[in-house]
């Protein structure tokens, strides 16, 4: 395990908290989220949503259930250990199906190239027919990008690697509103991905510098609201152990 | 008649080349015993059809059984990242993969369960994947919408891990059912492994809490602890260390063999009573 000084430790939790609190406030009262695997930052959001501004917005989760009462968030987010305290059992197909009525508002996916025009690659790095990395896919992403009415992306790290000129792969496009990183807040508008805040102490020149294609830095750009008294205290009682901590390799429990 | 037979029996039912469906959801209720006896068989060439798997397709790809992979997810989440054997199999052009959505694949399964040779599948537009996987498109004869049609996905065999079977092969599944119960009906067979061996009354109890009726099975194996490493709710937790040994022995053929071996005697203990109340 490689040890990390307590600054940069201090510097993802906070990173960390940001970005759950970014990704929560997505969330709007009533509506309809769902969240895939691999998603502890947007399980632990909409959870925080629940608890302040959304109490009545509906979760539909991969393990397999609606609205689940969990004791505790597990660190996968399919683990069915989730599924506790809910009324009903709904499952993947089923939520799939819903997606393609129309009938989910919300969705958070990841991504691990994304380009100005929105388009996001969870497939290949290089050549598709000889890639020189294999990625994990994009789950359902494929088909729901289009399918959910808005698609907000989280991704834990910020750097040209992930927001590339142009994707190697189009695995999914379609319906995105917003990403959220642990440098800011970016807005899709009809010239494509622009920067719509920057969290709390990071400058607009080290995003631009970190990322990969043109962003318009002409008009000022607000600073992202911290997060709030409510908000941590929320988070801490929600999300005890830090799954949402669990996707930045700082602060990763278990390493190889 | 019996249906109960050895996991080696069963890991013999399965042929190289045939097309196996392994059931759960990435470390979720995983036929992990079942995909080691066929590592330890020595399979070669299959064909892996998975909505999002992890250590099950990894460990095969891992032990040189597969040769191409239709998936939407193949990985370990946050928990250990991309799978290592899947990836370098892909990548060095050893296994071909069939680009999907996981509703793609689903799509393929119902194409097989209803019969059809494909099944019309909403979304993909502004998606490379449909012509990366030769996905074609078709127009609706009503409204001359077009739509991408998912050929059938019929698995040679399914394999589903439950917490309850009977001798006969009803089934019931706890928690969330994944996939399992629509890839029993798209399957050429099904194989179960099961926590436990119940009496058909248990079902009889609760006619409408059985999954999998009995005449769509093959054959059962009592395999208690049969997902681990990955969780059997709500019996286990997935087992992190395990899971990481595991990714730590994949690296090399031998350590490969060391970890079946060490699993090989948990796999095959026979229970000694073979029907709990």
């Amino acid at each position: 395990m490689t040890l990390k000084t307590e600054s940069e430790i201090q510097a993802a939790r906070d990173a960390a908290d940001q970005m759950a609190v970014c990704l929560a406030r997505e969330l709007r009262e009533g509506e309809r989220v769902f969240h895939g695997v691999n998603s502890p930052l947007p399980m632990v959001a909409i959870f925080l949503a629940k608890k302040l501004h959304a109490p009545g917005s509906v979760l539909i989760e991969v393990a397999g259930s609606v609205d689940p009462r969990p004791e505790r968030l597990p660190f996968s987010t399919n683990d069915p250990a989730l599924c506790q305290g809910a009324a009903a059992i709904f499952s993947n197909a089923d939520a799939y199906d819903l997606f393609a009525r129309g009938g989910v508002d919300l969705m958070y996916l990841g991504g691990a190239q994304i380009d100005k025009a929105g388009r996001v690659n969870m497939s290949y790095i290089g050549e598709p027919s000889a890639p020189k990395v294999r990625l994990p896919g994009g789950g359902g992403g494929s088909v729901i990008m289009e399918q959910a009415r808005r698609i907000v992306i989280w991704r834990v790290v910020h750097d040209r690697r992930t927001f590339v000129e142009k994707v190697d792969f189009v695995t999914q496009s379609g319906n995105l509103a917003r990403v959220v990183t642990p440098l800011a807040v970016m807005e899709m508008r009809d010239e494509g991905l622009e920067l719509g805040s920057v969290h709390p102490g990071v400058s607009v020149e080290e995003v631009a510098g970190r990322t990969g294609f043109p962003l318009d830095l002409g008009a000022e750009i607000p600073v992202t609201i911290p997060p709030t008294g409510d908000e941590l205290s929320a988070l801490a009682e929600i999300d005890p152990e830090g799954v949402r901590y669990s996707e930045f390799a700082a602060l990763r429990r278990v390493e190889r | 008649m019996s249906k109960l037979i050895s996991l080696s029996e069963a890991g013999g039912l399965v042929r190289d080349g045939q097309m196996i469906a392994l059931g759960g959801n990435s470390l979720s209720r995983t036929p992990s015993a079942f995909a080691r006896e066929l590592a330890r068989q020595g399979r070669r060439n299959l064909i892996m059809i998975k909505t999002a798997g992890a250590y099950e397709i990894d460990l095969l790809c891992a032990a040189g059984a597969v040769a191409e992979v239709r998936a939407g997810y193949i990985g370990y989440e946050n928990l250990f990242g991309m799978a290592p054997s899947y990836r370098r199999g892909v990548e060095s052009g050893e296994i071909r993969v069939v680009e999907h959505a996981c509703y793609s694949v689903i799509a393929g399964l119902r194409a097989s369960a209803y019969g059809l040779p494909s099944q019309p599948v909403s979304g993909f537009d502004g998606s490379d994947t449909p012509a990366s996987s030769g996905f074609l498109q078709a127009e609706d004869p009503y409204t001359g919408k077009s739509v991408y049609m998912i050929p059938k996905i019929r698995p040679d065999w399914a394999v589903v891990h439950v917490q309850h079977a009977d001798a006969a092969g009803n089934a019931r599944i706890d928690g969330g059912p994944f996939e399992d119960v629509l890839l029993s009906r798209a399957s050429e067979g099904v194989i179960l492994t099961a926590e436990r061996i119940v009496e058909t009354k248990f079902f009889e109890d609760k006619p409408e809490r059985t999954n999998i009726p009995g005449f769509m099975v093959d054959a059962v194996v009592h395999l208690p602890g049969g997902a681990a490493p990955a969780s059997c709710y709500p019996l286990y937790d997935t087992d992190e260390e395990a899971v990481a040994a595991f990714l730590g022995a994949a690296d090399s053929p031998e350590s490969l063999q060391d970890h079946l071996r060490e699993w090989e005697v948990s796999d095959h203990r026979a229970p000694e009573a073979e029907i709990s109340e």
